[in-house]
């Protein structure tokens, strides 16, 4: 099994998102991007924009395809992680740390419960991650 | 899904596979980037067994050709291929292929995903002209594979029985690779020097790997079907589904070097004629965006509001480190330096016609 963090949550399509406070830090997996392949771009959003659950929050290019990031939370995009838009190693490498992709303010009393933990997370990719 | 003799090779060597036109086959191996890189500098394999073959013989196998053939084989010498189409009554393809023009036989290579299209066609018109000409289809008794790159004649001249720098540039000779008798063309689809093989199926691995062997001191290694879609398209060659298909016909893709429009008696031909005359809609134009966004099939090209065509092929380009690609425009907008823009889900990028292609090797 993979050597992924607890203490963030997980989505189907392959998101994480860590809370801390009302701030919601969100990602991508090791598995979403071991499955773009080498990545070329990264498409933020602009500081301000808001997102629901769900919506297109970023879309992250690779030689073969383009990925579609959907925010696991409702929010406002308050900081991205603007340098991968130029180098996207810190993505490919490190997609739980140095390659978050962006920060958004969410509303008080926001749960990501209903998220699979790293060991759901798991078994979703187990019975083959779609 | 079906698979290639060659298809443990890939698993051994850890390839991602991907279902393309039915086939099991790598579409990486290190990486697209990697791979394109090492074909254009040193040099790599592919496997092609998936692609078809015919194998044309009999008195009449070359007014056959000539009569489904766009380009003109009358033309091509003894021991030479060319480019060229398998064109409907209306002038649309129905593949493009490449034709090798051998002493006593005629040899059709083909694309996968129009195997059986093809070799229904090439029979139908056999029949209705009553030509005197028997057509085998050899895709599965033989292996194909192909070297591209630089060092593709160091690598191969060892395992070699004839000279190859007696072999033109789409050229062929008949003899023997690591002991396996074969055709050995001097063609590919890269833009690079190489050449390609079609032994027996039973001996497609032997001929892998003595190719991987032979290939060491130029860490010649396979190369999957991503880079060879990359390398096609920075050379400019088309691909079927993208750059041409039953609604686009080959003038449109400006493809007239497969065409010889004053031949009489070849399907297609007169429809193209007509065409030509009435001008053309549309041009295929390459271009560079000049944005972080990879062009890719199906995006539309718009000027402002009006929507201009659709994009045929994109990549990010490893050889140029632009990102590139081929779409369909009016011939207002075909002229190089031209700048429009592609539609990338909703956001609009913007991208300048070049002189295509993209890539030219130094000769």
């Amino acid at each position: 099994m993979a050597n992924r963090p607890t203490n963030v949550r997980y989505t189907k399509s392959h998101e994480w998102v860590r809370l801390e406070g009302t701030t919601a830090v969100v990602g991508i997996t090791d598995f979403a991007v071991e499955h773009l392949g080498e990545l070329v771009f990264v498409d933020l959003p602009a500081k301000g924009k808001k997102v629901g659950k769900g919506e297109t929050l970023a879309e992250v290019e690779s030689v073969k395809a383009v990925g579609e990031v959907y925010s696991p939370v409702a929010g406002e995009v308050v900081e991205v992680n603007a340098g991968l838009g130029q180098d996207q190693t810190p993505l490919a490498k490190d997609p739980f740390a140095k390659g978050w992709l962006a920060k958004l303010k969410v509303a008080a009393g926001t749960k990501v419960d209903d998220l699979m933990d790293a060991a759901a997370y798991q078994k979703h990719l187990d019975a083959g991650g779609s | 899904m079906r698979r290639t003799p060659l298809y443990e090779a890939h698993v051994e060597a850890k390839a991602r596979l991907v279902d393309f036109h039915g086939w099991e086959m790598p579409v990486q191996y290190q990486g697209i980037i990697e791979e394109t890189h090492q074909v254009r500098k040193r040099a790599g394999i592919f496997d092609l067994c998936h692609m078809g073959r015919l194998v044309v013989t009999g008195p009449d196998r070359e007014a056959l050709v000539e009569h489904v053939f766009s380009s003109n084989l009358g033309k091509m010498k003894l021991g030479k291929a060319k480019y060229g189409f398998l064109l409907n009554e209306q002038g649309f393809p129905i593949d493009d292929v490449i034709v090798y023009r051998g002493k006593d036989v005629v040899h059709v290579v083909i694309n996968a995903g129009n195997r059986e299209p093809d070799d229904r066609w090439v029979r139908e018109r056999c029949a209705a002209g009553k030509f005197r000409a028997t057509i085998a289809n050899v895709s599965d008794e033989q292996a194909m594979i192909a070297i591209q790159g630089p060092a593709s004649e160091q690598t191969m001249q060892p395992l070699c029985s004839v000279d190859l720098s007696q072999v033109p540039y789409y050229g062929f000779a008949e003899g023997t690779v690591c002991g396996v008798p074969t055709v050995i063309a001097r063609t590919g689809y890269t833009g690079e020097d190489g050449f390609e093989v079609f032994p027996a199926k039973e001996h497609g691995r032997k001929v892998w790997d003595g190719m991987l062997g032979a290939g060491k001191p130029f860490q010649v290694c396979p190369i999957g079907l991503g880079a060879r879609d990359a390398l096609r398209l920075e050379a400019g060659m088309p691909l079927y589904g993208n750059e041409i298909d039953l609604t686009i016909n080959p003038l449109e893709a400006g493809l007239d070097f497969g065409l010889d429009l004053t031949k009489d008696g070849t399907v297609g031909i007169p429809a193209l004629r007509a065409k030509k005359a009435a001008g053309l809609s549309r041009r295929l134009v390459s271009f560079v965006a000049h944005s972080g966004r990879v062009p890719r099939h199906g995006y539309e090209l718009y000027d402002g509001a009006r929507k201009l065509g659709s994009i045929a092929s994109g990549t990010a380009s490893a050889t140029l480190g632009k990102n590139i690609g081929t779409g369909f425009v009016p011939p207002t907008h075909a002229a190089v330096g031209t700048r429009f823009e592609m539609d990338v889900r909703g956001s609009r990028q913007p991208v300048e016609v070049v002189a295509g292609p993209f890539y030219k090797r130094a000769r």
